[in-house]
């Protein structure tokens, strides 16, 4: 751990159950994680939706270099955790002298930018049904299948809801349900209440690949 | 030890799609990076500086080369492994802070083309985000949680449309918390009034963590501190989506006149243009978005002011000028907010083409 003496005025303390951001809310901060776990949450619908869980030395809420985004989700405190709270103003000092911290940011930086990049890709396509095909095809390549160490051939399963493929595609909820139960009756897919299975994921690679512009 | 490697004209350092394990600095010669733009699809060249580092995030990310390198002329090139470039970058901290300034502008700049491609119709904004928020935690009698959004709702959009509200469930939060403690007592009622779509007549359930019996300390409803500029912008930007355009305006006037330094002026001169022209005032809106071009020439909002005053001039019904602001959206360097690019060339295929 990076020598973190001298920033004891940058040191924030929460209690369990705390809130240290809310979705939705503007942010200008950062957070290192010292101690203790902070959960990050969303609330789809009706629940609210565990997202992660962090812990020393994560660094949360860096996406506040953004000026004026509004927070995406929910930073509570799971136990008493203790962070350094940084801003664009003084995170440069701090990155000064921790250079390990430093480095962390710039892989969560790297990952952010081709997360976004990608994201960007699916947005592009003009076809709804594309889109929606390139959502699982990022989910496969980011996060991999729910099924961990299994050999599951072509199929993949996503532990992902309506809403959230919705989100991802830029559409709304009512028109991706639709165009789903569309791929469901092709027998592309399989509808489950806490997960969406796919039954070929390169039928879906050349689909989106179809659809793609030069 | 990092490895130089020789390269000759024409031969290829890493190909796009490979997998990238190094990290390289140009030492003597000349190498082009070559891509093409994820929005148009052109072949962008990125000619590399001696000294320069490439192939820094997909070796960090762990993902597939996104470009070829290409050698123009005869190279020497330092490798690096991902290992090596991390004990090399730590006690050069200044390389570090330098990526990490070009990486964020990045990120800046792929979360706006993002953003802007975003017409998520049943996408909520942030005043109402925030909002639901609240109710989400009264319903579910998290009144330490509910306390803290709506302070901070009651912070950011003091005159927003759900303030009057929001203020009443902060109190109802309180008294709760108070009364009850979190997650006890009787589920509160919200009214049906405000803007919530969901029904949240069915039995709310369990809060994930309750087990908070003290009441928590103060510090919830404090919370980070804003800025009054930022609270102000805010405010003004609040102002707008309830298309108080007048008011707006008048809001974000008072930010550009005080003359504040941080990054809310540039905004709020650009967000007055916005205002103007939502209000049909298009002559006004021209001549406003004018003046900034000729005062900040490098205002990071350049392609959507022109963007906004090829529409002024279309609404005036003068297509050729429309057309020729159109235009000059897309004759900015890619580096400039291209989404601006995308809704120009929409608008001059709208008038018939260039």
């Amino acid at each position: 751990m990076a020598d973190l003496a001298g920033f004891g005025r940058f040191a924030r303390t929460y209690q369990a159950g705390e809130i240290i951001f809310s979705e939705y809310e503007p942010g200008d901060s950062f957070y290192l994680i010292q101690t203790g776990k902070v959960r990050i949450t969303k609330i789809v619908g009706d629940i609210e939706k565990n997202i992660d869980i962090l812990s020393a030395p994560e660094i949360f809420g860096e996406m506040a270099i953004l000026e004026g985004a509004p927070r995406s989700a929910t930073a509570s405190a799971l136990d008493i955790v203790k962070v350094l709270e940084f801003n664009r103003a003084n995170f440069e000092i701090l990155m000064m002298g921790n250079p390990q911290i430093a480095l962390r940011l710039l892989k969560v930086f790297t990952k952010r930018i081709y997360d976004q990049k990608r994201r960007f890709m699916i947005l592009t396509l003009d076809d709804p049904q594309a889109k929606i095909a390139d959502v699982f095809l990022m989910l496969d390549e980011t996060q991999g299948s729910s099924i961990p160490g299994e050999d599951q051939g072509d199929k993949r399963e996503f532990k992902v809801t309506v809403d959230d493929v919705a989100h991802w595609a830029g559409m709304n909820s009512s028109e991706v349900q639709a165009l789903l139960s569309h791929f469901s009756k092709q027998r592309r897919i399989d509808l489950y209440a806490d997960k969406i299975v796919v039954k070929n994921i390169n039928d879906f690679t050349r689909f989106v690949n179809s659809k793609r512009k030069k | 030890m990092p490895k130089v490697g020789s390269y000759r004209a024409n031969s290829v350092i890493y190909f796009q799609g490979d997998l990238a394990d190094r990290i390289f600095v140009l030492q003597r010669g000349k190498v082009s990076l070559n891509y093409n733009d994820i929005e148009t699809g052109k072949i962008i060249r990125e000619v590399i500086q001696t000294g320069e580092f490439f192939g820094v995030k997909s070796a960090l990310g762990r993902y597939p080369r996104e470009e070829n390198a290409v050698v123009l002329e005869d190279a020497n090139v330092l490798a690096f492994s991902v290992p090596e470039f991390e004990a090399f970058s730590t006690s050069n901290t200044r390389i570090i802070i330098k990526m990490l300034k070009v990486f964020s502008n990045q990120l800046r700049h792929i979360h706006k083309q993002v953003e802007n491609l975003m017409s998520n119709p049943s996408a909520v904004n942030a005043e109402t985000g925030l909002y639901r928020t609240g109710e989400y935690y009264l319903k579910t009698r998290m009144y330490s949680q509910a306390r803290y959004v709506f302070s901070r709702y009651m912070t950011y959009y003091p005159s927003g449309k759900m303030a009057e509200q929001a203020g009443r469930y902060l109190e109802s939060a309180e008294a709760a918390l108070s009364r009850y403690g979190d997650g006890k007592g009787p589920a509160p009622v919200l009214s049906s009034s405000g803007t919530t779509t969901k029904d949240f007549a069915a039995a709310s359930p369990a809060p994930v963590f309750n087990t908070v019996a003290e009441p928590t300390t103060a510090t919830a409803s404090e919370g980070a501190s804003l800025s009054d500029v930022a609270k102000d912008y805010y405010n003004a930007v609040s102002l707008f989506s309830q298309e108080k355009y007048k008011e707006a305006l008048s809001a974000f006037k008072t930010i550009v006149e005080s003359g504040d330094s941080s990054e809310y002026l540039a905004k709020a001169q650009f967000d007055m243009g916005r205002c103007l022209f939502a209000l049909g005032q298009w002559d006004l809106s021209i001549k406003h978005f004018t003046s900034i071009i000729q005062s900040y020439p490098k205002h990071p909002d350049m392609a959507d002011m022109l963007y906004i005053m090829g529409q002024s001039w279309d609404k005036k019904g003068d297509q050729a000028k429309a057309k020729a602001f159109y235009n000059k959206v897309l004759t900015m360097t890619a580096d400039d907010d291209s989404s601006a690019r995308i809704k120009a060339k929409k608008a001059i295929n709208a008038l018939g083409g260039a």
